[in-house]
């Protein structure tokens, strides 16, 4: 459980910083239906951004499918192993 | 700096409620992505208070980019220069084939386009400050040779684009990256992803737009150099203690394996020759070190240091009796020493010293020496940085009187001084902006500007600017005050003010208030004054006129300034 906050926290800190006008409430609701900002440059900056702060290098073939926080969130359980 | 810093500055700029922007064009053939986001949090780092705005230009048309008008208001342009915006045939994202046949062709379309985009960017260096990437990716294997062996059509393009640098360098308003030092931030393999170039047409990784934004941020807003260099002497500009050695046994030589300290020799005298004031502060008998200056072979004559503070007191002691003698801040000096404890004690003493330990092995002398280059480093050169310590010389040995008594009238009427102005001087004249944003003492509100802050100032309506030069029986100060405002009717409105500190005491500042009386023929002079934590000396010289120092935005009649004037006894000249 610890990890999995620990995982959602430094998500939303990497959501914080490239849609830094996102409240945080409204940031685990993220799509990109919902977030004007949320551009394909902003899809590979956060890219970018999620390397950096999860220490992975995620494929940018992935990038299509990762159009939500709660998809962010899946897929990095998935890729740092934590519950 | 990492992607998420750079958005954290950026965001936090955006956030701080300011609304002066600084837009940059940024000039490239590539979707610039991360690039952008770097150059703009590089610069924004040099720019508190202000928003850096980054306008981009059309994808795959750089030339096309430069040669289009400039958007309103740009204050710089980066240029990032790739292989495929030379031709699109060294990039990865077109099938334009490789091969014999179009190495040739290559060459060919590759020198017409350097010769259009070097047309392009001298054009545009007239209006705003321009800095330059050359291209950092690796060549893709188009040329028939092996990996390990350069071609012909290889070395061909490297000379055209080598000869293209030359020239953008010798513009005055362009500054070109430095290909060696991006080697040594960025290494080679780190730089190009092809994951990224193929699927968004960005090329560069993540570490390697850092440091070619970090780079174009120090060529459009480079720091102010260093001023001067405090120097110890044992084991430092020599090896060996000459004190127990003595003169003849200390060395800098290859066959004492001192070789180092020579350097180290050579490069404070090339130092010197730029204008760099060089001082020794040193724990030893005077009479010893003056033996070792004696030597024909030291690479560092004794001439090109002032003062010399030889003796057995606390180096922090001679440190400051150094700084009183240039009469500059101590955040302008850096000082090298071997010993930990004598840099602690200086640092202890003048916190905002640079202090550098002289390293104790060869290997990491080069830093140190890499370290001054950058610290010291102008783009160009001018008279004044030759005659700068000639002045200061000229200033300790010169019997100044106390200010405002008859002593000072009958020394300064003595002193046959000439003082030149020159009204809207070239804007290729690089002292000006050189002293407004290195003045701290005689300014009249301590803003700096970059380059095209500055071009912008000159524009406006009835905008006026003097450079002032001094010359007396004493030697000539070179160019040493910058005023720059703007005429309103019968008054001028002063914005900008300086006066280099050697050019204190000799009444040139109200010689200047006297020619701007005369040749506008106004009634008032108006002052943008703004107190800083150093302006006092500024402030002081007013305080005749208004019975008090200054404090905020002032008006100086003429009628006061004609009844407290002190006798001014230069030949003027204008130009």
């Amino acid at each position: 459980m610890m990890n999995e906050v620990s995982l959602r926290e430094k998500l939303i800190r990497c959501f914080r910083v490239v849609f830094p006008r996102l409240t945080e409430a409204a940031i685990p609701s993220a799509s990109v239906a919902t977030v004007v900002a949320w551009d394909s440059l902003a899809a590979i900056t956060l890219l970018h951004v999620v390397e950096e702060e999860f220490q992975i290098e995620v494929d940018m073939e992935n990038l299509a499918e990762l159009d939500s926080f709660e998809k962010w969130a899946a897929f990095l359980s998935t890729e740092t192993g934590q519950a | 700096m990492t992607l998420t810093e750079a958005l954290q500055i950026l965001n936090k700029a955006e956030s701080s409620g300011s609304e002066e922007i600084y837009p940059v064009l940024l000039a490239c053939g590539f979707a610039p992505l991360h690039l952008e986001t770097f150059l703009a949090a590089h610069m924004q780092e040099a720019l508190p208070g202000r928003i850096v705005r980054i306008i981009g230009g059309l994808y795959g048309d750089l030339a096309g980019t430069v040669e289009r008008e400039l958007p309103a208001g740009i204050m710089g342009v980066a240029v990032v220069l790739e292989w495929p915006d030379l031709d699109a045939r060294l990039g990865y994202r077109t099938l334009g084939g490789w091969g014999p046949l179009q190495e040739i062709e290559i060459v060919q379309q590759v020198r017409a386009a350097l010769a259009r985009l070097g047309n392009a960017i001298e054009r545009l260096s007239q209006s705003v400050p321009i800095a330059v990437s050359l291209p950092t990716l690796p060549l893709p294997p188009t040329f028939h040779t092996r990996a390990d062996e350069t071609g012909k059509a290889e070395l061909e393009i490297r000379a055209e684009l080598a000869n293209f640098a030359v020239r953008l360098a010798s513009r005055q308003g362009v500054s070109v990256a430095s290909s060696q030092w991006l080697l040594t931030q960025s290494p080679p393999d780190k730089r190009l992803d092809l994951r990224a170039e193929l699927l968004t047409g960005h090329p560069f990784s993540v570490s390697h737009g850092d440091v070619v934004g970090s780079a174009l941020a120090r060529q459009l807003l480079p720091a102010s150099p260093k001023k001067g260099l405090i120097t110890d002497l044992d084991d430092t500009l020599w090896h060996g203690l000459v004190g127990e050695i003595g003169a003849e046994a200390i060395a800098w030589d290859l066959d004492h394996h001192a070789q180092v300290h020579g350097l180290y020799q050579q490069l404070l005298s090339a130092l010197a020759g730029q204008g760099v004031l060089i001082g020794v502060a040193s724990k030893n008998a005077l009479e010893n070190a003056e033996k070792a200056f004696e030597r024909p072979d030291i690479r560092l004559a004794k001439d090109k240091i002032y003062p010399m503070e030889v003796n057995w007191r606390p180096k922090s002691e001679s440190v400051g009796r150094i700084l009183a003698t240039w009469n500059i801040g101590a955040e302008s000096v850096v000082f090298i020493d071997d010993n930990p404890m004598e840099l602690a004690e200086v640092k202890a003493a003048y916190p905002e010293i640079d202090c550098l330990p002289f390293p104790k092995k060869d290997a990491e002398a080069i830093a140190l020496f890499n370290t001054l280059r950058n610290l010291f480093g102008k783009r160009r050169l001018d008279e004044e940085d030759e005659l700068r310590l000639a002045s200061i010389r000229a200033a300790a040995k010169m019997p100044v009187p106390s200010e405002g008594g008859a002593q000072q009238d009958l020394f300064l009427s003595q002193a046959e001084a000439v003082l030149t102005v020159r009204f809207d001087p070239p804007a290729s004249d690089s002292r000006v902006i050189e002293l407004v944003n290195k003045t701290n003492q005689f300014n009249l509100n301590g803003r700096r500007y970059s380059e095209a802050e500055w071009m912008r100032c000159r524009e406006s309506q009835n905008a006026f600017l003097l450079l002032v030069s001094y010359e007396d029986k004493f030697g000539p100060l070179g160019k040493i005050a910058v005023l720059a405002g703007r005429r309103e009717n019968r008054s001028v409105s002063i914005h900008t003010w300086v006066m280099s500190c050697r050019a204190f005491s000799r009444r040139i500042e109200y010689g200047c208030m006297d020619l701007l009386f005369s040749h506008f023929d106004i009634d008032e002079l108006e002052f943008d004054l703004e107190v800083t934590a150093k302006n006092s000396p500024f402030r002081a010289c007013f305080a005749p006129f208004l019975g008090t120092e200054p404090e905020k935005r002032f008006v100086l009649p003429r009628s006061v300034f004609q009844e407290h004037c002190p006798p001014l006894f230069f030949k003027m000249s204008t130009t």
